[in-house]
């Protein structure tokens, strides 16, 4: 969604040609975030001419506030799509960033890890916005992820095993 | 306007700009190099908002009221004591990701 989305693309905009092709996964309810890929892509491809990518959607998991009990059903349900997908795509890395569409993303993906069917590497940044606490998301797969990415001093001292590299976007 | 696809031609014309704590108008302005006074609703006061712009407070980038004191601020600022705002890096991120895939 929005602020995720623009943070994340400017994740990617470093990146070399090794880093595809490119599956983006939005949330069904998304309507802002597809033209904002196809424009980066778009100019991507002005410079890197066989840049692929493709795009999927996914039920959102949660809604802003929606309450505990009922995000865990909302995210399970979720999972039921997002494991087909992880399954179809067999990323060798995920990227992600907070909005609550990544969860069952990587859930699926570890899942399929300790089922021995792919490993993928999670990467997860934490967003800009999150300078003292944590994102409901950023708790989560701060025990999933591989790699945890914090913008912001404090969050480093809070959680030891995450990876502090300054702001990156 | 309600709303704009996108506000760059607007943040470009503006010598002051006075907005919501949203990351993404903060940043944008701060990228900018315009300066800012960031406003806080006190009702509806949704906490993570508040963090990024005490933080850029905090860092001398931009100015931080509510809207009963709006007015105030306006007319005791002093817009020169701001910071520069630095970019992000996302070259840094770019580098780290290539060395632990093994990809350099």
């Amino acid at each position: 969604t929005g602020g995720h989305t623009t943070e994340i693309l400017r994740l990617l905009s470093c990146l070399s040609e090794s880093y595809s092709p490119r599956h983006y996964v939005l949330a069904d309810s998304d309507k802002m975030s597809e033209a904002k890929i196809h424009s980066f892509e778009q100019k991507r491809a002005e410079t890197f001419s066989k840049s692929k990518f493709t795009l999927d959607r996914i039920p959102r998991s949660r809604e802003v506030r929606q309450s505990w009990i009922s995000s865990v059903v909302t995210t399970l349900s979720s999972i039921l799509y997002s494991l087909p997908l992880t399954y179809k795509r067999k990323p060798d890395l995920i990227l992600c960033n907070g909005p609550g569409t990544c969860v069952p993303v990587c859930l699926s993906a570890f899942l399929l890890g300790l089922l021995r069917i792919k490993r993928t590497i999670i990467v997860y940044v934490e967003s800009i916005c999150r300078v003292e606490t944590l994102s409901l998301s950023g708790k989560i797969l701060y025990y999933f992820s591989d790699y945890f990415i914090v913008q912001w001093p404090d969050l480093k001292k809070k959680y030891p095993k995450s990876i502090y590299l300054g702001r990156i976007v | 306007f309600r709303f704009k696809d996108s506000l760059a031609e607007d943040l470009q014309s503006a010598d002051l700009v006075i907005s919501h704590a949203g990351a993404g108008s903060c940043l944008e302005t701060l990228e900018k190099g315009k300066p800012l006074i960031v406003v806080i609703n006190d009702k509806l006061m949704d906490n993570h908002q508040l963090e990024l712009a005490k933080q850029l407070h905090r860092d001398g980038y931009v100015l931080y009221c509510n809207c009963s004191t709006l007015v105030e601020t306006l007319q005791s600022m002093d817009l020169s004591a701001l910071k520069p705002f630095p970019p992000g890096q996302p070259e840094k991120f770019a580098s780290f990701l290539d060395k632990v895939l093994g990809l350099q």
